[in-house]
């Protein structure tokens, strides 16, 4: 039970970072239908924007958010204001070839200008944690989870309650209508982009004090976003809120109860049997 | 027309002259990818082994390729350094993955290859005539690390968690097999997949298999994670033992209040009784700005030996196999020589080294003959 309970709660609060990369892909591919392949990169990004900060300005890692946030929303914004946006009406397959090409070029700039050394922040809490009852509990995980669910919050107030929010979600329902009504899509477009990527980069700011940072960091957090969204419903913030924490459980549970080497493995053929029996994905609109 | 007829001659003359004074030496090793970390300390060696074949007289024309990790990018660089690049020998690679499949590729072209770090057992042990090895194996890694535990203390149970590549599996097994043979008891069996945040849930259960001591086989950052994660669950055994990469880097040390009293065994320390070795270490700290670690010295040896033997057989394949297969060296690497052994064929049989991290900073503390500080035992718990 121990065990149990245990691998649960580690792999809810680790999914709880998922979640907010995944929403963040969810919430640019609802706007513009472009798959961001440079996801991963750009929680990448924000993994460094937190080291600097905290070897540099000594800014703890959390409280650096929101530094980071601010800084990745303007890349995200500029990024499509300058290259995503010329490719929105091109091939699906060039605007993946893109999105690809973006992700290189972050990781490998980032490479050149800092080589590719791991990057470790140590902060007091690192390694920290504390006991409820037989469980051990990661002080910088909960913590972390803590943040991610106030971001979530703010993220779901500003979507439901504010008109720019509600003109972000029905440019994601549907382009050429929103745009009849009024809406400035373009606009929309170039906001769902700089938060998309802001929060990637809050995500990976959030997770820099328990992991480790190197260029290449990014690229299997793309694949799992991707995992996340699609398992969600392609577009759906809801969906990919839930399927974040469900792949972060899956994964740690898998990883207690048969092998952490097979725990890709599992999180895949749950994957395929979702999608088996819900195609448009756990809370997508399947569109016929 | 005649004269410009001789100068072309005389040219095509000229031309196997120069192949003569320059050999020319291919290099494949993880430059980019999730590898590059480590990938960077061969490159170092391999440069400052350049430059000491230079003031030899001995002068290499590399031909640098990168696996980028990738075992099929590997095959592919090997392809090019044997058929376009017609390089009398290759250096590399650096993950046993990739060796592994680069090693098939350099006997089926009879390319001799110098392998300075993988450490896959199987990859000498395929009665392969053109693949020597310097580097240490698996079971030379747990074998040392087994040695130091029984020694000291009396453990009955090990648990063995390992990474799911090449060199982790092949660790693990070799772990397993010695420690059998001593008498340990292994409790605990689990190889992971690496770059993976979270490693609650495995080492949980090795939390309720209680184990004497914990036997690792992990690459750089993951090493850093499972420590961070193991104070977390409070997990102390009577010692963690490191095989190797993961464990000893000095981004690994300088987490004092994970990395204090982690033993790993390594093949090569720069503060190690063996000739060169302190120099060497102050050059490339000084040159680099970094501390080497071993792969930095395995991949100096091997392109010291593969440059010195290219030179004297003058770009020809068949001549440098030959004698790489006769010659013996000795120097910061301590006593270099491939044999036939054990199963292995032109495997090098190297003395492994245990070294300990005190208060941040490595310490060798084992074999007792080669040590630079006393070892602590057992594991003095989480700072």
């Amino acid at each position: 039970m121990t065990i149990f309970l245990q691998s649960l709660l580690s792999g809810v609060l680790i999914g709880g970072a998922y979640a907010l990369i995944g929403v963040g892909l969810t919430i640019i591919f609802g706007v513009m239908r472009i798959i961001n392949f440079a996801h991963g990169d750009l929680v990448m990004l924000g993994m460094y924007a937190s080291y600097f900060l905290f070897t540099l300005g000594n800014v703890d890692p959390f409280v650096s958010i929101i530094f980071v946030f601010p800084l990745l929303f303007l890349f995200g914004a500029i990024l499509q204001k300058t290259v995503i946006n010329k490719v929105l009406n091109a091939l699906p397959q060039n605007q993946i070839l893109l999105t690809i090409g973006i992700g290189l070029i972050l990781s490998n700039t980032m490479m050149l200008l800092f080589t590719s050394d791991y990057r470790i922040i140590s902060t007091t809490y690192s390694s920290g944690s504390f006991r409820l009852g037989e469980i051990s509990v990661s002080t910088p995980l909960l913590l972390s989870f803590v943040i991610t669910a106030a971001v979530t919050a703010v993220l779901y107030w500003f979507l439901l309650k504010t008109d720019t929010g509600q003109a972000i979600r029905a440019t994601a329902q549907d382009r050429d209508a929103a745009q009849l009504m009024g809406v400035n899509v373009k606009r929309m477009s170039v906001l769902a982009t700089g938060i998309g990527a802001g929060l990637a980069a809050v995500a990976g700011s959030l997770i820099s004090p328990t992991y480790y940072i190197f260029p290449q960091v990014g690229q299997p957090f793309t694949l799992k976003a991707f995992v996340i969204v699609v398992l969600g419903g392609m577009g759906s913030v809801m969906g990919a809120t839930v399927g974040g924490v469900l792949i972060g459980a899956t994964e740690s549970l898998a990883g207690a109860y048969i092998s952490s080497g097979l725990k890709d493995l599992v999180v895949y053929v749950l994957f395929l049997l979702i999608l088996l029996f819900k195609p448009a994905g756990l809370f997508g609109k399947s569109r016929v | 027309m005649k004269r410009i007829l001789s100068l072309a001659a005389a040219a095509l003359l000229a031309v196997p002259a120069l192949a003569v004074s320059q050999v020319k030496i291919g290099v494949i090793n993880s430059m980019t990818g999730p590898q590059a970390p480590i990938g960077e300390n061969l490159t170092n060696g391999i440069k400052l082994a350049e430059e000491d074949l230079a003031a030899k007289g001995v002068k290499v024309q590399l031909v640098w390729e990168d696996d980028t990790g990738k075992p099929q990018v590997g095959l592919s660089a090997m392809d090019k350094l044997a058929t376009r690049d017609n390089v009398v020998g290759v250096v590399g690679a650096y993950t046993s993955a990739v060796t592994n499949a680069v090693a098939k590729k350099a006997e089926q072209y009879k390319v001799p290859l110098v392998n300075p770090v993988a450490s896959k057992e199987e990859i000498t042990r395929q009665g392969y005539k053109y693949v020597f090895r310097v580097s240490a194996t698996t079971g030379d890694y747990a074998a040392i690390l087994l040695d130091l535990a029984t020694t000291l203390g009396k453990p009955k149970s090990i648990a063995i968690l390992s990474e799911n590549t090449d060199f982790g599996v092949s660790g693990a097994k070799s772990a397993k097999e010695i420690a059998e043979k001593k008498g340990i008891k292994v409790v605990f069996e689990e190889a992971y997949s690496p770059g993976s945040p979270d490693y609650r849930s495995t080492l949980v259960k090795v939390k309720g298999a209680n184990p004497d001591i914990m036997f690792m086989v992990s690459y750089v950052a993951d090493a850093i994670t499972l420590m961070r994660q193991s104070r977390e669950l409070q997990l102390t055994p009577m010692a963690f033992l490191g095989a190797g990469a993961g464990f000893s880097t000095d981004k690994f040390a300088s987490e004092k209040n994970i990395s204090h009293g982690v033993f790993s065994s390594t093949q090569w320390t720069p503060d190690v009784n063996w000739p060169g070795a302190k120099a060497f270490g102050e050059r490339y700290n000084k040159r680099f700005g970094k501390t080497p670690t071993y792969h930095a010295a395995n991949a100096y040896i091997a392109m010291m030996i593969m440059g010195e033997v290219a030179a004297k057989a003058g770009g020809d394949r068949e001549k440098v196999a030959a004698g790489l297969r006769a010659g013996n060296w000795d120097g910061l690497f301590g006593p270099v020589k491939f044999a036939d052994f054990d199963g292995y064929q032109n495997q090098n049989k190297h003395q492994m080294l245990v070294e300990q991290v005190q208060d941040g900073k490595y310490f060798t503390v084992w074999p007792p003959a080669l040590q630079s500080g006393k070892p602590i035992w057992p594991f003095p718990g989480w700072k």
